[in-house]
């Protein structure tokens, strides 16, 4: 398609080229036939001259219009190309505006300087004293005419009077004979009727002897007359005299003068030809040199913008590939232009995009494993954007929590609100830094139980995204629940178990003793009847608490002062025992925290009556009430003979006592009560005997 | 009627004179320059220096509702150089660009009175259907103005209605 293209716009601008060659063809030849038509009549030199004119003229005015078109093409490019917000137009058009400035005004200057020196150049040549040696030439030549008319014309007077006065015709020829050799004429003649009588010559100017003979009207009158005859100037004057005969008289002038004389006529007339075609000259010098000045002008804005391209074209080729890259597309190297410092640059550059291809194939391949490892494991995983705004999970997490698209790609996070998981989204959107927490999640109406960790990518102040990690305890927690209850079941039965033996073994020996009708029947029938009646209310007090573990109701919570309720617990222990002291530290500071105040009021009871319980001998129950940051922390410490405390989890289980006594319920209540509040219980040795325990429950009211 | 007379006395004259003479199919024209010839002009004739003057002659068709259409170009160029050496003015007149006549003559005067009145030229005149007309202009030089600009030093053109012939 591309070459397809290419080929079609290679066709259009020949085709234009074509007809802008032909159309340029039928121009010229429509102004040349004009112009010879114009000029068919004029001479040579003219013709000459009027072409060369116009030649140059059209020269001049097509370089002009190059220019200008040339220009005027870059400017609207450039100026279109701005428009556009096309990369690098900025430097290109101060780039073109430098050169033409640089090239412009210096052209410009020098060919002004120019013309200005050849107009006065042309001026200095027909100058004065020139002239006035080309006239004073002329004036000579005209001067020895002149004179040899003047001479001739006195010579013809002289004779025409003398012979005026001779009667006959042949004393007129003596007296003519002698004239002519006494005043040394070249030529001396007498015509009648145009006709020469007798004409002598001179024996060292036999030249004027084939000299043709004037026409004879004009001898009509007196006259004088000069001609170039045999390379040299014959001046003859002719007069009439009274008889109606004429005289003429001629004198050839001397060859050497008159070569003279035709040298510097010659001189003057080409001088005079020269100062009529001064301006023809001086314009066709001034426009060959402003030819020659757009013809440089031309090569250098040629030159400037050829240059212009080939500097700029790495460049910015350069710049687009990283506009291009910067905007998302692949790297791709730029065809490198030269070895110069550009072809440097473009170099590095593709060096770049190679290093950076290789990091991005091995990212893209860490990429590919992690997708891989992520969609193997059973763990689910969700990642966000900085802003929390869109999600993307592995196949795992897709499943856990029912919804596919989380594998496909990003979806919005609040299309997993839409899709009921309203509890995930809440603590994502509102974490701010590390979060670990377990919620009940039902896709597809299936409970999912989900233990959940959020953690901040990068700093925690300015995480660069976020990953939630979620795993599914179902399983897990079901397998933890039979396990449970076959563990109640099991300590039940032990429970239950306990009592049976003595209540069996006391209907036993009542019935051995009945059988045997035993004197001491009454005895062994009340004893018995009374170890059955408390074992029996053993076995009610178990089962109440385990009825009361069961129906746990749930929590009502309000605003209570933890410290004053405290108080109220602890006083209910003073002087429970002789030698116990049960204090209260209240740091509380009056403060309030949401909680279901007689649920707590029975946390705090099974902590102290479990202290009172392992002090036999007395000593100090210590109830402390503080905040320790966005928590109230309550400790319960007694110096007691201990627990062993490395078996926590144990000592929270329920029906687990190491009391011997009791249903072993208080620690597994207390641990739900606390837990169903958000917070933490757990259980350390105190120094230096005794246990502490230490509840946490977050979120205080100001 | 004096009045008249200094006006018509303080009247400029035409630069260029032309007399229309018609006959059948041609068209004798007869110019002449009424005012002096550029100073230059004649300092070259005097120094020998071959000038000549163009008299110009264009016919046009004056055609209804349409622009006037040229139908004939003639040139009479007269030309005179002078013989330094032997003082004669050789004239001639060439009606485009065959020889109309030429002589030869002594004087300045006598060759600037040649060349601006040189003999009659005629031309020819097309079939008339739409009247005719005559613009007839003298050149001497041409100059150059800018240094480069090329204009012409001659007379106006005249403008004549040929008139029908007899």
């Amino acid at each position: 398609m591309t070459n397809l293209r290419r080929r079609w716009q290679r066709y259009r601008r020949q085709n234009r080229f074509l007809i802008g060659l032909y159309v340029l063809l039928l121009l010229l030849a429509g102004g040349a036939y004009a112009l010879f038509s114009r000029m068919a009549g004029l001479p040579p030199e003219d013709l000459t001259n009027r072409l060369l004119i116009f030649l140059l003229w059209w020269f001049d005015l097509t370089l002009i219009a190059i220019l200008l078109f040339i220009l005027l093409r870059n400017f609207l490019k450039l100026a279109l190309e701005r428009r556009y917000g096309i990369l690098g137009t900025r430097f290109r058009t101060k780039l073109l505006l430098s050169y033409l400035v640089l090239i412009v005004v210096p052209t410009g200057l020098l060919f002004l300087l120019s013309a200005a020196l050849l107009s006065g150049a042309a001026t200095a040549w027909f100058s004065a004293p020139v002239e006035g040696m080309v006239r004073a030439g002329v004036e000579v030549a005209d001067g020895v005419r002149t004179e040899a008319e003047a001479r001739t014309q006195r010579a013809a007077q002289v004779i025409a009077s003398r012979l005026g006065a001779i009667p006959t015709q042949p004393a007129r020829l003596t007296e003519l004979e002698r004239l002519h050799a006494l005043m040394g004429n070249h030529l001396t003649g007498l015509l009648r009727e145009g006709i020469p009588v007798v004409e002598l010559v001179d024996p060292r100017q036999r030249l004027l002897e084939r000299i043709p003979p004037l026409a004879p009207e004009v001898f009509k009158a007196d006259g004088v007359r000069g001609e170039r005859f045999g390379g040299t100037l014959v001046v003859r004057a002719w007069k009439r005299a009274p008889d109606g005969s004429v005289v003429m008289v001629g004198e050839a002038l001397p060859e050497n003068l008159v070569r003279a004389q035709s040298r510097l006529a010659a001189g003057g007339v080409a001088y005079e030809h020269l100062k009529m075609e001064r301006p023809t000259i001086t314009a066709t010098v001034v426009l060959g040199f402003g030819g020659l000045a757009l013809l440089v002008a031309f090569g250098s804005i040629w030159l400037g913008l050829y240059l212009s391209r080939r500097f700029t074209a790495p460049l910015l080729a350069l710049a687009a590939t990283t506009q291009r890259v910067a905007g998302g597309e692949s790297l791709e190297q730029v065809p490198l232009p030269a070895e110069d410092e550009v072809g440097m640059l473009v170099g590095s550059f593709n060096s770049m995009v190679l290093r950076l291809r290789e990091r991005d194939e091995e990212l893209q391949a860490t990429v590919r494993r992690l997708d891989t490892v992520l969609g193997a494991v059973r763990t689910g995983v969700l990642t966000l954007d900085a802003g929390r705004s869109h999600v993307r999970g592995n196949p795992a997490a897709a499943a856990m929590l029912g919804v596919p698209e989380l594998a496909r790609g990003l979806m919005a996070l609040d299309n997993l609100s839409a899709a009921g998981l309203p509890r995930l989204v809440e603590p994502i959107r509102t974490a701010t830094g590390p979060v670990r927490g377990s919620l009940t999640v039902y896709p597809g109406g299936v409970a999912r139980h989900l233990e959940m960790a959020i953690v901040p990518l990068g700093m925690v102040e300015n995480p660069e995204g976020w990953v939630v990690a979620l795993e599914d305890l179902t399983q897990l927690l079901r397998a933890q629940r039979q396990a449970a209850w076959s563990e109640v079941a099991r300590r039940i039965a032990h429970q239950i178990k306990n009592p049976l033996t003595p209540i069996r073994l006391a209907a036993e020996r009542m019935a051995r003793h009945s059988e045997r009708a035993s004197p001491d029947l009454k005895d062994v029938v009340s004893q018995g009847c009374s170890a059955i009646v408390e074992h029996v209310q053993a076995m009610q007090e178990m089962v109440n608490s385990f009825s009361r573990y069961a129906k746990m109701p749930p929590l009502a919570r309000r605003p209570v002062r933890l410290g004053e309720l405290a108080r109220q617990v602890v006083t209910l222990y003073q002087d429970v025992r002789e030698g116990l002291r049960v204090e209260l530290s209240d740091r509380s500071d009056g403060r309030e925290v949401l909680l279901d105040p007689e649920q707590f009021r029975q946390v705090m009871a099974n902590l102290i009556d479990n202290a009172v319980e392992a002090s036999p001998g007395g000593g100090l129950v210590a109830v402390a009430v503080e905040w320790q940051g966005a928590e109230v922390v309550v400790t319960v410490t007694d110096e007691g003979h201990g627990l062993p405390v490395e078996d926590e989890e144990l000592l929270f289980q329920p029906f687990y006592s190491t009391k011997g006594r009791g249903s072993g319920v208080g620690l597994a209540m207390v641990q739900r009560i606390v837990t169903d509040h958000g917070g933490t219980v757990h259980l350390e040795a105190n120094q230096p005997c005794g246990v502490r325990a230490v509840v946490r429950i977050p979120g205080g009211l100001e | 009627m004096i009045l008249a007379a200094i006006l018509l006395a303080a009247a400029p004259l035409p630069e260029l004179k032309v007399e229309l003479k018609p006959s059948p199919g041609r068209l004798e024209v007869q110019m002449t320059v009424q005012r002096e010839l550029p100073s230059e002009w004649v300092e070259a004739l005097k120094a020998g220096a071959p000038v000549s003057v163009t008299y110009r002659m264009r016919l046009y068709r004056n055609r209804h509702f349409l622009w006037d259409q040229r139908v004939a170009g003639h040139e009479l160029v007269v030309k005179a150089q002078r013989d330094t050496l032997t003082g004669v003015m050789s004239l001639s007149a060439e009606l485009d660009g065959e020889i109309l006549a030429s002589r030869q003559v002594d004087s300045l005067e006598e060759a600037i009175r040649y060349v601006v009145h040189p003999p009659p030229s005629d031309i020819a005149i097309p079939l008339r259907v739409e009247p005719l007309w005559l613009f007839v202009r003298a050149e001497y030089l041409t100059r150059y103005k800018v240094l480069v600009f090329p204009y012409t030093i001659g007379t106006d053109w005249v403008q004549l209605a040929v008139p029908e012939s007899q």
